[in-house]
């Protein structure tokens, strides 16, 4: 067992030798990054389109003018109808309320 | 195995198996760095899984060894086994504080083994494994490397004391 106790004794010293060598240091998984940069572009092209093609429910056109027919008599004691046009209504008597009074 | 056991394990055994590397790349402390993130990427890509826990050390020199071969090969500097010389006359002068020199004066396989049983404590069974040879030619190749790695430490040690 000589033969085994001088290389035991060589490689002895190689590993203290060995000691000073530097050792690569162990690769450590990163852990995974969120890039938000992505998210936030996105989330902020989706807020620019919708803002440029949102479009507005459209409003009910408010009629430029009351047309008011009213039958009046004439003075050859004829009916005619005088049409007018306004853009509001002043009074407002209903077509058959001389039959409250009248009849 | 999970990731998490199979990151613990190899992390135990960094050390030796960088200087396992190193040892198979014929000390080439780059080419060995290169070697063993080679080796850790095969191993959590999945291209190499240990079956056995308990023969991870055997495991890991195994990939070890065979990443150093391709990459030697690549760099040119792969000596086949038909190439690598029985050494028959020892050399004019041995520097017997060259450790790495005097193993290098040894042919590839002897130095192997020779390597895996005295300075990474396996049993020649498992530098045979690692080897992927016969019991029977690793026990030949570990003999003959105690024998010649003998008298070169002796021929060093002559020299040192001639040299005093």
């Amino acid at each position: 067992m000589e033969n085994d106790e001088l290389i035991e004794s060589f490689f002895e010293e190689m590993k203290a030798n060995d000691q000073n060598l530097e050792i690569p240091p162990f690769p450590e998984k990163q852990p995974k990054k969120i890039n938000w940069i992505i998210p936030i572009g996105i989330a902020a092209s989706l807020l620019l389109a919708g803002f440029l093609f949102y479009e507005k429910a459209p409003e009910p056109e408010v009629p430029a003018e009351v047309i008011i027919i009213t039958l009046e008599e004439g003075p050859n004691q004829e009916q005619q109808f005088k049409i007018t046009e306004s853009t509001y209504l002043d009074t407002w008597e209903s077509s058959t309320s001389s039959l409250l009074t009248e009849f | 195995m999970n990731q998490k056991t199979l990151d613990l394990l190899l992390k135990s055994h960094h050390r030796e198996a960088y200087l396992w590397a190193r040892q198979c790349c014929g000390f080439d402390s780059e080419l060995a760095k290169d070697v063993l993130q080679l080796t850790y990427l095969k191993i959590l890509e999945g291209k190499a899984k240990l079956n056995d826990p308990a023969k991870a050390k055997t495991w890991l020199f195994s990939i070890i060894r065979y990443t150093a071969v391709d990459e030697l090969r690549k760099v040119g500097k792969l000596v086949s086994l038909d190439e690598s010389p029985e050494l028959v006359d020892l050399p004019d002068t041995v520097d017997y504080t060259d450790y790495e020199g005097i193993i290098k004066l040894l042919p590839t396989m002897q130095q192997q083994v020779i390597l895996m049983v005295f300075y990474h404590q396996l049993t020649i069974e498992q530098s045979a494994e690692v080897l992927q040879i016969q019991l029977g030619t690793a026990r030949t190749h570990y003999a003959r490397g105690k024998k010649k790695l003998k008298e070169l430490i002796l021929k060093s040690q002559t020299e040192a004391n001639h040299g005093k």
